[in-house]
């Protein structure tokens, strides 16, 4: 497949159609205003919103939910992970629980947390640690579990502390797992951030969007949605940034294998 | 193999016991956590009596709707922007536009269009479920092996034939890729939505428990949630094998 560096002009062109076709409908038809406010509007409410600082609050307000919640999530789930992946007995004690706990869809989880830390900060973090911590820990545990045996056993011939077998045999090798769960977890933790904002939050996006809409300011919260959009693509792009830089030589040692 | 269930099984239940234990004595305020016993009770005589099972019959109706919806509307345009890249190049823009936006956020807008209905959650399921089974469906149709349609051309078979014999049977993996992760996503968007606005549903009926602090009720609740999304996983699995039967096959000869 030719890599994709030419620009794409007709996905755009169609694009600014669709923008062009929404902004005359909304400005034709005023029974549509209510609920698909123009584009225009749209976006000088979202200018307006950032300037004057109303929606910022609540931006950096989930915004701090949401780092704290998925490195908190990430520090438990990989420790954890590596624990189960690497001690097998561990592994057949905790498996069925895991088994258990997992179909559940984590949302679930609000309720109890409400009942258990109130409609605070803490309750928010703690459901999305809660969200976040299935998959990056499955991964961790596929992860390690795939080591090859004979890299540990040679680390351990070698006369390696068991320190820098950890950490430089099983979580180099681990890596690619790892950072699957990670990526997976990022997109869940944003949703259940502003998920819980919606059930019961005072602040965060995820309140004021569904605040907007309640208020029938319908330009707002479609502001306010362009912004959690925006702010998911940004975060995602963030991470494959980060990942390409810091997962250098597996790229590299991939495209030898290959070759 | 076996010894290691015996040994989680055990395990758990243990963990069962201690919780039953604490709860009876009061260690941790009841009203948080009630014993197991009592749960398992609330949840026993939920499902006798009819409760549980009518929230889920009404969660489940405007989940399948939503999931189904999404199938039928993506998994034809997959296919036709697998196979014709002009199509690709003009949908693609605007597919990356909305794939960020997280499914949650989609709720109020539903609400201002259709109010607190079954229309608005049927439609933020067919929004959050379209985007893993477009995207794997595309992914089907590029991999398609060229000899194979082109063997059908050869052969003068019909574009609709060419469509239902060849190109569904050979990207029919990929497609059940997306659909089975579209499931999870189905089950918690349908009870994201019901928490967020609505008067019934699985999902209302865990929360509104909360609220009415009849904590066993809620963790009843949960409980059928988990079992739902379980036996949800298990008859996607019997269907897949019943209906993928050949696949199968075609794996397990190729090991």
């Amino acid at each position: 497949m030719n890599p994709v560096s030419k620009f794409n002009w007709p996905g755009w062109l169609a694009f600014s159609v669709l923008l062009l076709l929404w902004e005359t409908a909304s400005r034709a038809l005023p029974g549509l205003r209510v609920y698909i406010p123009p584009i225009s509007q749209i976006l000088a409410s979202l200018g307006q919103l950032l300037l004057s600082g109303a929606i910022t609050n609540h931006l950096t307000v989930s915004l701090v939910r949401f780092v704290e919640g998925y490195l908190l999530a990430a520090a438990i789930a990989v420790s954890l992970g590596i624990i189960l992946g690497y001690f097998h007995y561990l592994h057949s004690l905790l498996e069925m629980l895991i088994e258990l706990l997992r179909p559940m869809p984590s949302v679930a989880i609000i309720p109890v947390a409400i009942l258990t830390l109130g409609l605070g900060d803490s309750m928010i973090v703690a459901v999305t640690v809660y969200a976040c911590l299935w998959p990056i820990l499955i991964n961790t545990i596929d992860g390690v579990r795939n080591i090859e045996r004979t890299l540990v056993d040679t680390g351990r011939t070698f006369g390696l502390s068991a320190g820098r077998i950890l950490w430089q045999i099983i979580l180099p090798g681990a890596s690619p797992y790892i950072v699957t769960g990670l990526r997976i977890g990022l997109s869940i933790a944003l949703i259940l951030v502003t998920t819980a904002e919606m059930v019961a939050g005072s602040k965060g996006l995820g309140f004021f969007i569904l605040d907007e809409e309640r208020s029938m300011n319908s330009s707002n919260m479609y502001a306010g949605i362009i912004l959690v959009a925006l702010l998911g693509y940004m975060l995602n792009r963030g991470f494959v940034l980060l990942e390409r830089k810091t997962m250098k030589w597996r790229h590299g040692m991939i495209a030898r294998g290959a070759r | 193999m076996r010894a290691v269930k015996l040994n989680g099984l055990m395990f758990m239940l243990g963990l069962f016991a201690v919780w039953e234990l604490v709860a009876q004595a009061e260690l941790i305020n009841p009203l948080v956590v009630p014993p197991l016993s009592k749960i398992l009770k609330i949840f026993f005589e939920l499902l006798w009596s009819g409760q549980i099972p009518a929230q889920i019959v009404v969660s489940m109706k405007r989940a399948l709707l939503g999931y189904f919806l999404a199938a039928a509307v993506f998994i034809p345009l997959g296919i036709l922007m697998g196979l014709y890249q002009p199509v690709y190049r003009v949908c693609e823009v605007v597919v990356e536009m909305l794939r960020p936006v997280p499914p949650p956020v989609v709720i109020p807008v539903a609400m201002l269009f259709f109010g607190l209905g079954d229309e608005m959650k049927i439609f933020v399921i067919f929004f959050s479920c379209a985007w893993p089974i477009l995207l794997n469906t595309i992914d089907g149709v590029r991999n398609l092996d060229w000899v194979l349609l082109n063997t059908a051309r050869t052969f003068g078979l019909s574009p609709g034939k060419i469509c239902w014999q060849v190109i569904l049977p050979a990207c029919s993996p990929q497609i059940i890729t997306g659909l089975r992760v579209s499931l999870p996503i189905m089950l918690i968007l349908v009870v994201i939505s019901e928490m967020v606005g609505s008067t019934d549903g699985i999902g209302y009926f865990i929360l509104d428990s909360q609220r009415r602090f009849r904590v066993a009720q809620m963790y009843a609740g949960m409980l059928s949630l988990a079992i739902l999304g379980y036996a949800l996983n298990q008859i996607f699995n019997l269907l897949h094998r019943r209906l993928l039967a050949w696949h199968w096959g075609m794996m397990t000869k190729m090991e």
